[in-house]
């Protein structure tokens, strides 16, 4: 090596061991573990906002009879927390494993493109602002559920636009988010780490950043449609001009299904992530399990129709869906099999990332059964618009996603900060959660097999008993999350340092090949995978 | 490519036994395997719809 290219290249080595500081690290970093940092914490915060507006909703439904609130307050308190949990918490949550994870479990020093991944993230900051401020507007917030069915939707204030308006910024950074990440898995993965050596994790995501692309484009199509009916006299949606508001139900749900999938995808990855590690065994079957979700993504394009039985399909059309819907049932079941068989004769202990794992298996497969008998088309006619609906999507994304998303960060904790979390108190937090979770959702299967309808501030006398438990158990669910916030301030401020490999069954790139916690910079000289 | 079309079939029912898919990560390309997802996913849509077609008849 020349003099000159000496220098060159220890200039180039200073420059990476450069670590920002202060309130410009936050701002212009493109690295990727700040952005999953950014990310993990901005989705905390608003799972906290949106969990306040549950625990105002269940505080209203506590006793039958208006206590707390006006009934258009209670309203927009349903259409907000719906959207600020799915597009504010769940699935900037994964994007945060997205960015700490990928680059680390492929090899890669950072993602494909740092400063387009530093601008996905802070897009999603003014969208928040959009949705919370919209509480201050006269007319208050969204009001029409977080589907924003018209008309509905066309006839309140200034508050829709500005929903549209964060649904907008909101589908544009999960689009530039979702290049970043199939560009960075396709090209950027170490010598030796072929497709199918690639973590679980990444195939999910993978997935599910195609899934992103094809469906944001549509929401986005679909809220455009709506702006211009309320502003500029298209009449899309509107019966009155020519329209048909059954039209904007298809064109959501067509985003609006594979959008489940988006949520619950990684959380298989990150459950196929933690189980072998704490069974001490490989995955059982991981050809399948990336066939069966590469197959579940398909089928999500062909299903959307079972949100939607009642509104007049022709039976052909309702039976076609059924059949559809039945038949996604396959593939997740593969799945659950796997993670079973996976355990089975394992060497199993529990700590916090497996009971969480666990709790999802167990909790998810209840939300699987329900949404089985809510696509029996006759059934879902009689159950539609109840709270049997409100528990099933509940179970699958509480209980699936949210839970998966604990699994994770009790797992990736030590990797993240070095330091071990308290095990006595995350068990506490799984426990409090798992119970208080049950006694929320589980009775409202029954609320809505006796037929009390979602989205009311006020119910008949016979709902009062269930309605009180399931109170009960939202505060309890509610309050123990800041078990789990004070138990992450409390490992990254004063935990015990971890060991380099706290899990001794965990195998990926993260774990055996980088040190505990990760440096700033991982992974300049790209491993050899075998 | 009608070892794409068997690979997609499993992978529709989520299995496949081992010596079959590790012949198939030595043989089949991504754009086989895309290719002959599109196609039999509008099989399965055409044959769904046949389903409910004759079952409304």
């Amino acid at each position: 090596m020349t003099a000159a290219a000496h220098a060159q290249d220890h200039a180039h080595h200073d420059d990476h061991a450069h670590h920002p500081t202060g309130i410009k690290r936050w701002l212009f970093t493109t690295n990727h573990k700040d952005i999953g940092t950014l990310y993990l914490w901005f989705s905390f915060t608003m799972f906290l906002m949106g969990g306040v507006m549950a625990l105002l909703i269940r505080a209203e439904l506590f006793q039958p009879g208006l206590q707390l609130v006006n009934p258009e307050f209670f309203n927009s308190l349903t259409t907000v927390h719906g959207l600020v949990m799915v597009f504010g918490a769940i699935m900037p949550a994964w994007v945060g494993f997205a960015n700490w994870l990928i680059p680390m479990q492929i090899g890669a020093a950072d993602m494909a493109f740092p400063r387009m991944n530093n601008w996905s993230f802070y897009l999603v900051v003014p969208a928040a602002i959009l949705l919370v401020a919209s509480f201050f507007v006269p007319g208050g917030a969204a009001a029409s559920g977080w589907t924003l069915y018209p008309p509905l939707i066309i006839q309140q204030g200034i508050s829709i636009d500005m929903t549209i308006l964060a649904v907008h910024i909101l589908g544009a950074s999960s689009i530039m988010g979702s290049i970043n990440i199939i560009t960075t898995i396709l090209n950027l993965r170490a010598p030796g780490m072929t497709l199918m050596k690639m973590p679980l994790f990444v195939w999910t995501w993978l997935i599910t950043a195609y899934l992103l692309i094809a469906v944001m484009p549509v929401l986005a199509g679909a809220v455009t449609m709506l702006l211009t009916d309320r502003h500029f006299g298209t009449s899309f949606f509107n019966a009155a001009g020519g329209g048909d508001p059954t039209m904007f139900m298809h064109i959501f749900w067509f985003f609006g299904h594979p959008e489940v999938y988006i949520m619950i995808l990684p959380a298989f990855g990150v459950v196929s992530a933690i189980i072998p590690a704490f069974a001490r065994k490989p995955l059982f079957g991981y050809a399948s399990m990336v066939y069966a979700t590469a197959s579940i993504a398909i089928l999500s394009f062909i299903v959307w129709g079972h949100h939607m039985f009642t509104v007049g399909m022709p039976a052909a059309g309702n039976l076609f869906f059924m059949y559809a819907t039945m038949l996604i049932a396959v593939p997740t079941g593969v799945k659950i099999f796997n993670w079973i068989a996976t355990m089975w004769k394992g060497s199993m202990t529990f700590e916090t990332p497996m009971l969480f794992s666990v709790g999802f298996l167990c909790l998810f497969t209840i939300g699987g059964f329900s949404g089985l008998v809510l696509a029996i088309t006759p059934v879902d006619i009689t159950l539609h618009n109840t709270y049997y609906v409100v528990a099933h999507f509940h179970y699958v994304l509480v209980s699936g996603a949210l839970f998966a998303i604990f699994a994770g960060v009790y797992f990736w904790l030590p990797k993240w900060t070095g330091n071990m979390y308290n095990e006595t108190l995350g068990k506490a937090h799984f426990w409090l959660s798992v119970i208080g979770f049950n006694i929320a959702f589980f009775p409202q299967h029954f609320l809505g097999l006796a037929g009390m309808p979602r989205r009311i501030p006020d119910y008949a006398l016979q709902f009062a008993e269930w309605n009180m438990w399931s109170s009960v158990g939202a505060f309890i669910f509610g309050f123990s999350q800041l078990v789990f916030l004070y138990v992450v301030i409390e490992c990254i401020r004063s935990g015990r340092k971890s060991e380099q490999l706290p899990w001794e069954g965990a195998d990926t790139l993260e774990w055996t090949h980088l040190p505990t916690p990760a440096p700033y910079h991982t992974f300049e000289t790209a491993p050899v995978v075998k | 490519m009608i070892g794409a079309f068997k690979a997609v079939f499993w992978s529709f029912f989520g299995v496949r036994r081992k010596a079959e898919y590790d012949d198939d990560a030595k043989k089949l390309t991504p754009q086989a395997v895309i290719a002959a997802a599109l196609v039999s996913t509008a099989i399965f849509v055409l044959a769904l719809y046949g389903l409910v077609k004759l079952v409304t008849r």
